[in-house]
């Protein structure tokens, strides 16, 4: 018997190529493949300066990690993403956690973070540029990256306070819990998947952000690299500077997802892929 | 002993809707170690009233006493079991059971011995480890009769326990209840809006009405005990036909004169 059932699980075990990792790698893989080969093949025939075959971009990606301007950089922008956002995800999350539990302090800031939310968070570039001027540099695009992400983040976590299961608390109040256990023992986990979501949306922008900031305001940074090739009209420069952000972007989502998948791994399938789709920002 | 005395509550009025008289009076006196099922029709107040036993309600006039102490909060003589099951999503079966003992600084190897030995006795062994949403309605309702009994409270208060349930999940619960009641013989006080359940699990079953809620009458269930295992040819004797059909009459006409007359009922 033991045998017969050997055999019959053998090929599902075989290898690291096993039909789950097929199934889970296979699609993007193609959909990136196919993507590639129509970029190519529709710059090749179009034949426009401004739009250059993805091989063109590649290889002025290369020229220009040999020049030493992409690594440099994308570590000066690395780092000021993850201290801007550090620092949204902590305030944010603690200003709408202030939100979601007392109804007065939502009704006296609802108002401005709204607006903040709203508002196109470049305007306030030129304003901190005045303030903080070329000496310090960095706090300007710190600033920006902060602003751009920090307030969905407070706006979905006090939604999610607000939104726990009065069921549950109910429940802990009934088990003579304190104010201090509800909040730790039930309020804090229940919040968390949309707690998360808020991050995650908070990263994409935080990253809009620091490109806006580095092309439009102080040339530096990945987006400096790109606002130089584009004054000098390199197209493929601009395009391969825009293939490392995306790359960076997608990194750092599938990092804050990483995280997000370990804290809410009791979320069952089906709403995480539901959450999913209503992230898709 | 829980006592109620002369308890009113009104709920306020709302925008346009007049305000609500949710309970008018009520009296009621449950001696400790009694099964006690409160029955009515939905909007009695019956719901209102075990909530403010809990501790989480207010009420406006009159006074309720635990062991002669007044409620003024929930309290550890006291363990709610919820008709929405109540469970923490994110904990397991083991964890949401010793939530409780938790919550009182009981030590994690104290507290999951404990939850391991209820989650025995309500026939959950084996699922300690799984999350609530992996489990059927009945097995998480199994959960949350386990985390009420963790605490080893006086009094049981349950709260149409079996509400949310399918018939046959349902009748099985009942089952097993009467079982473990009957092994522990805590003070229990069981909503219900069924007045089969009422009478196959209660010593006595006070019969509600709404609009304003108040304790109609009580009626005895002679019924002998114990019932766990004979609740087939309970449910099959003449008494318990006869004390349901009763029941079931007093209901209909709650309702009935309501849709007829549109008048209130007389007291």
């Amino acid at each position: 018997m033991s045998v017969a059932a050997a055999k019959i699980e053998a090929p599902y075990k075989a290898g690291f190529f096993t039909r789950e990792r097929l199934d889970s790698f296979l699609p993007p893989f193609i959909g990136l493949a196919v993507g590639a080969i129509l970029w190519q093949v529709i710059a090749t025939i179009w034949n426009q300066e401004f739009f250059p075959p993805i091989t063109d971009v590649i290889r002025r990606l290369g020229e220009l990690t040999e020049q030493g301007k992409i690594l440099s950089n994308l570590v000066t922008s690395l780092t000021n993403l993850a201290i801007g956002f550090s620092f949204s995800v902590i305030v944010g999350v603690t200003l709408g956690m202030l939100m979601g539990a007392f109804r007065k302090v939502e009704m006296a800031l609802d108002v401005y973070v709204y607006a903040m939310l709203t508002s196109p968070s470049l305007v306030f570039a030129p304003i901190f540029f005045a303030i903080f001027g070329l000496k310090n540099i960095q706090y300007t695009i710190l600033g920006l990256i902060i602003l751009y992400s920090i307030w969905i983040i407070v706006v979905n976590t006090a939604a999610a306070i607000r939104t726990v299961p009065i069921a549950l608390i109910e429940m802990g109040r009934s088990y003579c819990a304190t104010e201090r256990q509800l909040f730790f023992k039930i309020i804090l986990p229940a919040s968390m998947p949309m707690v998360f979501a808020g991050i995650r949306l908070g990263m994409g922008r935080a990253v809009k952000g620091m490109i806006n900031g580095e092309m439009f305001i102080i040339a530096v940074g990945l987006g400096g690299v790109a606002k130089a090739e584009g004054q000098r009209f390199n197209a493929d420069g601009v395009l391969a500077v825009l293939l490392v952000i995306i790359i960076v972007a997608m990194v750092m989502q599938k990092l804050v997802q990483l995280l997000d998948a370990r804290v809410t791994s009791w979320l069952p399938s089906t709403a995480r892929q539901g959450k999913r789709r209503a992230n898709a920002d | 002993m829980i006592e109620i005395s002369g308890v009113s509550k009104t709920f306020p009025a709302r925008g346009k809707d007049a305000p609500v008289l949710a309970l008018k009076d009520v009296d009621l006196r449950i001696e400790d170690g009694e099964f006690l099922t409160i029955l009515g029709p939905s909007g009695c107040g019956k719901t209102t009233l075990l909530r403010m036993i809990a501790g989480l309600a207010e009420w406006d006039k009159g006074e309720i006493t635990v062991n002669g102490t007044p409620v003024r909060g929930p309290g550890p003589d006291r363990a709610m079991v919820f008709q929405a099951f109540a469970l923490m999503p994110w904990a397991t079966v083991r964890d949401n059971t010793a939530f409780g003992l938790e919550l009182r600084g009981v030590p994690k190897a104290q507290r999951r011995e404990r939850a391991d030995e209820l989650l025995t006795l309500v026939g959950l062994k084996g699922f300690e480890n799984r999350l609530p949403g992996q489990l059927s309605g009945g097995m998480q309702q199994r959960v949350g009769l386990a985390r009420a009994l963790a605490v080893d409270p006086e009094i049981l208060l349950m709260d149409e326990p079996f509400g949310a349930l399918d018939e046959q999940t349902r009748r099985l619960l009942q089952e097993e209840l009467l079982l473990i009641w009957e092994k522990t013989r805590k003070t229990v006080i069981f909503i219900t809006h069924s007045m089969e359940e009422a009478v196959l699990l209660g010593d006595r079953v006070a019969l509600m009405s709404p609009r304003p809620g108040r304790i109609l009458n009580i009626t005895q269930v002679p019924l002998p005990r114990p019932r766990a295992a004979a609740v087939d040819q309970i449910e099959g004797s003449a008494e318990f036909a006869k004390i349901t059909a009763n029941l079931w009459g007093q209901l209909r006409e709650m309702q009935t004169i309501r849709v007829h007359a549109g008048e209130e009922p007389a007291a």
